[in-house]
């Protein structure tokens, strides 16, 4: 095909393009997801039966804190690397920070619980299945971020699809907590991070295949 | 140039909002920018320009979603060709040699290159087609003024007298843009 003629067919019907099209497609893609993600923890799973008095208390809201934020900045990161013109993340060790966090947190748990109960705290009821369910629930938020990726134009394949899967990953831990009664720091901080780390290792193995342009 | 990355950007915007002539106008100003952006990349593998060139066209168009209004246009739209055209080095498994990484992965330094022989065009254009095919030859292709006489059936001293005079009209000019 002559230059000339693909230039007059892209012309035709051009649709106009909104501002922040980017961030609004993200967030569709993650909400789209979302939506299955949370429908399959009702339907499946159950909400934890204590919900209503666990999120008021501290624990609720430390793996909160702790899944939220890594959802956050990973979306931060995901939008970033979105665009062609992305310059390096100056700034992927800011997800240490929750990380750190809770780590200090799980270690004076620690230092307050003798040492024969430590298994417990670690193991708590779910460490079996919590790594695999936070997978599998991320699968559908990653789905909706590749669906994202079909209209944005990534630089690097890889890279993206590991703030894809880092971000799918703190999203479905997020709503996991909503069945998970798991209470311990050191629980979240190992299980929970397995889980959202596998969810970081399918993005990258699919990010080349599915984001390419 | 400042003037050519406000107006392709000008144009740019005009197409997101969805003014047809303004993209067709972008697009259209693109293709030899990108020509020359992958021909000085592929040396001599014309049908793959031409190709990547049309690929680019295409994902700017498919993309043009990611790019930011309060960003530089030229910055993106060389950031697609670039990618364009690692992933036409993957697709065709060539090895790209470690000493001229630097210039692909590198599209600042062109566009400044680009930019350059931009501003030389439009200030030759300026001036009288003689002069300024006279300077062009003498000063930027490096012949002798007894080649540049040859080459254009006139005497040395014409030849000399025109690219003076060009030159001086050249700096005249200048002085007034400046």
């Amino acid at each position: 095909m002559q230059t000339d003629d693909l230039i007059r067919s892209l012309t035709v019907d051009l649709t106009p393009v909104e501002r922040n099209t980017v961030g609004r497609r993200i967030t569709l893609g993650i909400i789209g997801g979302g939506v299955i993600t949370l429908a399959m923890i009702l339907l499946g799973l159950g909400l934890r039966p204590d919900l209503a008095a666990a999120i008021l208390g501290s624990s609720f809201w430390i793996k909160w804190g702790y899944t939220i934020s890594l959802g956050v900045g990973a979306i931060a990161a995901t939008v970033h690397l979105s665009r062609p013109d992305a310059r390096r993340v100056r700034w992927p060790w800011l997800l240490l920070i929750p990380f750190a966090l809770l780590a200090m947190l799980s270690a004076s748990e620690l230092i307050r619980t003798p040492r024969s109960e430590w298994l417990a705290l670690l193991q708590g009821e779910s460490w079996r299945v919590c790594p695999l369910l936070v997978l599998l629930l991320s699968i559908p938020i990653l789905l909706g971020l590749l669906w994202s990726f079909r209209r944005l134009a990534p630089p690097s394949l890889c890279l993206a699809g590991a703030a894809a899967g880092l971000a799918s990953g703190a999203s479905a831990a997020t709503l996991y907590c909503l069945h998970c009664p798991e209470a311990s720091a050191t629980f979240v901080l190992v299980w929970y991070t397995l889980g959202m780390g596998l969810a970081v290792l399918v993005g990258t193995l699919l990010g080349p295949r599915f984001m390419r342009w | 140039m400042r003037a050519s990355e406000d107006q392709l950007r000008i144009m740019m915007i005009g197409g997101l909002d969805g003014d047809a002539g303004a993209y067709s106008a972008l697009l259209a100003a693109l293709v030899p920018l990108l020509r020359s952006f992958f021909g000085c990349r592929l040396r001599g593998a014309d049908d793959d320009v031409e190709d990547l060139v049309q690929e680019t066209l295409m994902a700017v168009h498919t993309r043009r979603a990611t790019y930011d209004r309060d960003r530089p246009f030229t910055a993106w739209a060389y950031a697609v060709a670039r990618y364009k055209m690692i992933d036409h080095f993957r697709r065709t498994r060539q090895h790209v040699p470690i000493e001229g990484l630097e210039d692909i992965l590198m599209a600042e330094g062109f566009e400044d290159a680009c930019n350059a022989r931009m501003d030389v065009k439009r200030l030759l254009g300026g001036i009288s087609a003689k002069q300024a095919q006279l300077i062009r030859d003498t000063r930027i292709d490096g012949l002798s003024v007894a080649e540049a006489a040859t080459r254009g059936g006139m005497s040395e001293a014409d030849v000399k007298v025109s690219v003076h005079r060009g030159l001086k009209a050249l700096a005249a000019r200048l002085k007034g843009e400046g």
